[in-house]
C-alpha cells in the first residue's frame, strides 16, 4: 500500500484515510462484528465496602466460594473495590479542593490494596494481584497458564478521569472498571459480589414490603429512578452501548452457596440486561 | 466513627451510597484548587499537521519554541493517518474498541516521540503517562513538555454509542483536552489545518462557513454532521469544573499560535454555557 495524496495532505491507503473520523457516516460505517478474546472468563468484581471492609467472617467463605470455583476450572478475572479507604481518601481530596482526576489517581491504590489482600488469601491456589502496568496486555497470557488473576477493579483513567455531571467523584470506579475489561475481553459474565440480595423497588432496610426484582432491563431502571443503585451508575450507560457484555448480575456474598449458584446457571440475585 | 473522620461530608462519603445525587451534589461544593494555572495545554493535530511532514511540523515547532519564554506549554500530539490505517486492519478484524486504542496509543506515541526530537534541543523532555508527577518540575524548568494525546484507557476505552461504529470515542483530542481540564490550565489550543469550525468539513464542502464564536450548546444544537474537535470533548465541556474555554486554530498560518497563546480570538472559541 502507497502513499494517496488528493487533499495536499499524504494518506496511508485505508478505507479511513482522507476521512474526517468525525463524520457521523464514517463512524456508523466501523460498525463490525467484535472478536471474542476470553470467551471462558468469568470477570468478578469483590466489594471493597461491602465485603472486604466487613473482615475476615464475610472474606473468608468469599475465597472459600471463589477457591471453589477455581478447583471446578473456572477461569476468574477478579477485580476489587477500594472500600472504606477509598471513600476517606475522597472526602480528605474533596476538602483540599483537588480535581476529579486526582481523586480518581489516588483511588486505585485503596483498591490496589484490597487486590493484594484478596491475592494473598488465594495465593495457595496461584492466584495474585498483578500490577496494573502490566495486567491488560498480559491477561490472557495469565489465564491460560493459572486459574486466576487479580487486580483493582479501577478503569486505568487517573488524571484522564472524566468530570461527573454532579460533584466531584470519579464515575468510573471499580464496578466500571470490571464491565468494560469484560466487554473489551468477551468475558462469559460479568458478577458483582456485594452485600445486598440485588434491586428492589425501594430500600428494603427502611420498607419492609420493598418488592425484589430478580431481572430489569436498563431503560426500565431508568425509568424507575431509584434513589441508589448498589453498583456504579455510570455501567448503565456501558450495558446500553455494549457490543459483547449483554447483562451483569448483582448477587449477595453474604450468603452462602449464591456464587456457586450464580456459575450453575441459577436464579439468584438480580440481572440487569441491555434492551 | 464519624467523629474520627475529617468532615461531615467524610463521614457521609465512608457510610453513604456513591449513587446518591445528594452526596453526590455535595462533593462538588468545596472550592477547587488550580494545579498549573498559569500552563497552557496545545495539541499539535496528526493527520492534520504531522503527516503533512517538515512543511508544516517546522514551522509550528518554531513558533512555539519561540513562545516559550513568554508561555509554560505541555504540548500533546495527536495520531494521523497510521491511526486510520490501524483502525481499518483492526475494524476488518474485528478487534474490540479497547483493543483499537491500544493501537491508536502507539501511533501519537510515535508522533510525540517525534516532536521531541524535534524540540529537544531546548532542554524539553518526552513524559508518558506515568511520568506526569514530574511535569510541573520540566515546565518550571525548562517551559515545556512533551506527550501522547491520547488519554491511557487502552482496553477500558468506553464504545462509541450503539450503531456509532466501533472507533475509540475518546481519542487524542479528549486526552489532551483532559490534561487541560485536571490541571486548570491558563488555556487550550488544538492546532489544526483549518481556521476553526465550520458548518461542514471544508476540504469537501465548499459552502462550509466559519463559525469564531460559539457555545457548546448551541453547537450541538447545529447538530452538525462532521466537527472540528471530538464529540467527547465537547461532552466533557459541559460538566468540566476548569476546562470551559477551548481554541482551534490553523497552524500552517504563521503567527496563529502566537495570538492564541496571547489570548486573541483567532480561529475559533468554544465555550461551556
Amino acid at each position: 500500500m502507497g502513499p494517496a495524496v488528493s487533499d495536499q495532505r499524504p494518506h496511508l491507503e485505508s478505507f479511513l484515510m482522507r476521512e474526517s473520523l468525525l463524520d457521523r457516516a464514517v463512524e456508523r460505517s466501523t460498525e463490525t462484528p467484535v472478536f471474542r478474546m476470553l470467551p471462558d472468563s468469568y470477570v468478578i468484581k469483590v466489594g471493597g465496602r461491602s465485603i472486604f471492609d466487613r473482615g475476615r467472617e464475610v472474606v473468608f467463605p468469599v475465597v472459600a466460594e471463589l477457591s471453589a470455583a477455581l478447583d471446578d476450572g473456572r477461569k476468574l478475572i477478579l477485580g476489587t473495590g477500594g472500600g472504606a479507604r477509598t471513600r476517606h481518601v475522597f472526602s480528605i481530596g474533596i476538602d483540599l479542593g483537588l480535581p476529579t482526576g486526582v481523586l480518581a489517581q489516588l483511588a486505585a491504590a485503596d483498591a490496589l490494596g484490597t487486590a493484594h489482600m484478596l491475592g494473598t488469601l488465594l495465593a495457595p491456589k496461584g492466584v495474585v494481584a498483578i500490577p496494573p502496568e502490566i495486567f491488560g496486555h498480559l491477561l490472557p497470557l495469565f489465564l491460560h497458564a493459572v486459574p486466576g488473576v487479580i487486580y483493582n477493579g479501577l478503569p486505568p483513567y487517573s488524571i484522564w478521569e472524566h468530570p461527573p455531571r454532579v460533584g466531584r467523584i470519579p464515575p468510573h470506579r471499580t464496578d466500571a472498571g470490571c464491565f468494560l475489561l469484560a466487554e473489551c475481553f468477551g468475558s462469559k459474565e460479568l458478577i458483582l459480589l456485594k452485600d445486598v440480595n440485588g434491586l428492589y423497588d425501594d430500600d428494603p432496610r427502611q420498607n419492609p414490603d420493598a418488592v425484589f426484582i430478580p431481572e430489569i432491563g436498563v431503560a426500565e431502571l431508568r425509568r424507575r429512578k431509584l434513589r441508589s443503585l448498589p453498583f456504579d451508575p455510570v455501567i448503565l450507560d456501558l450495558l446500553e452501548h455494549a457490543r459483547l457484555l449483554k447483562q451483569f448480575r448483582i448477587v449477595n456474598a453474604l450468603q452462602p452457596g449464591n456464587l456457586r449458584a450464580a456459575f450453575a446457571g441459577e436464579k439468584v440475585g438480580t440481572i440487569v440486561h441491555a434492551d | 466513627m464519624s467523629e474520627a473522620l475529617l468532615t461531615d461530608l467524610g463521614a457521609r462519603l465512608v457510610t453513604g451510597s456513591l449513587s446518591d445525587e445528594e452526596l453526590l451534589a455535595d462533593t462538588g461544593t468545596s472550592r477547587p484548587v488550580q494545579i498549573l494555572p498559569d500552563a497552557n495545554v496545545v495539541k499539535i493535530g496528526g493527520q492534520s499537521l504531522i503527516d503533512r511532514g517538515r512543511a508544516a511540523v517546522f514551522p509550528v515547532i518554531e513558533e512555539l519554541v519561540a513562545n516559550l519564554p513568554d508561555h509554560k506549554l505541555i504540548i500533546g500530539c495527536g495520531a494521523g493517518t497510521r491511526a486510520r490505517h490501524a483502525y481499518s486492519i483492526g475494524l476488518d478484524l474485528g478487534l474490540p474498541t479497547g483493543v483499537l486504542s491500544v493501537l491508536g496509543t502507539f501511533v501519537s506515541s510515535q508522533n510525540a516521540r517525534m516532536i521531541h526530537y524535534l524540540v529537544a534541543r531546548h532542554g524539553i523532555p518526552f513524559i508518558e503517562p506515568a511520568q506526569f508527577a514530574q511535569l510541573p518540575l520540566y515546565l518550571e524548568e525548562r517551559r515545556g513538555v512533551v506527550f501522547f494525546g491520547m488519554p491511557p484507557y487502552t482496553f477500558w476505552q468506553r464504545n462509541p454509542e450503539t450503531g456509532m461504529g466501533r472507533i475509540p470515542p475518546h481519542r487524542t483530542d479528549t486526552g489532551v483536552y483532559l490534561i487541560a481540564e485536571v490541571f486548570s490550565s491558563r488555556s487550550m489550543i488544538f492546532i489544526k489545518d483549518e481556521r476553526g469550525l465550520y458548518t461542514a468539513d471544508p476540504k469537501k464542502d465548499r459552502s462550509a462557513t466559519f463559525i469564531p464564536e460559539i457555545t457548546v450548546s448551541e453547537l450541538k444544537a447545529l447538530d452538525l454532521q462532521d466537527v472540528v474537535v471530538e464529540r467527547a470533548v465537547l461532552d466533557l465541556m459541559e460538566t468540566a469544573e476548569h476546562g470551559r474555554r477551548i481554541q482551534v486554530i490553523n497552524g500552517l498560518e504563521p503567527g496563529t499560535i502566537t495570538k492564541a497563546l496571547n489570548g486573541e480570538q483567532v480561529g475559533t472559541v468554544i465555550t461551556s454555557d
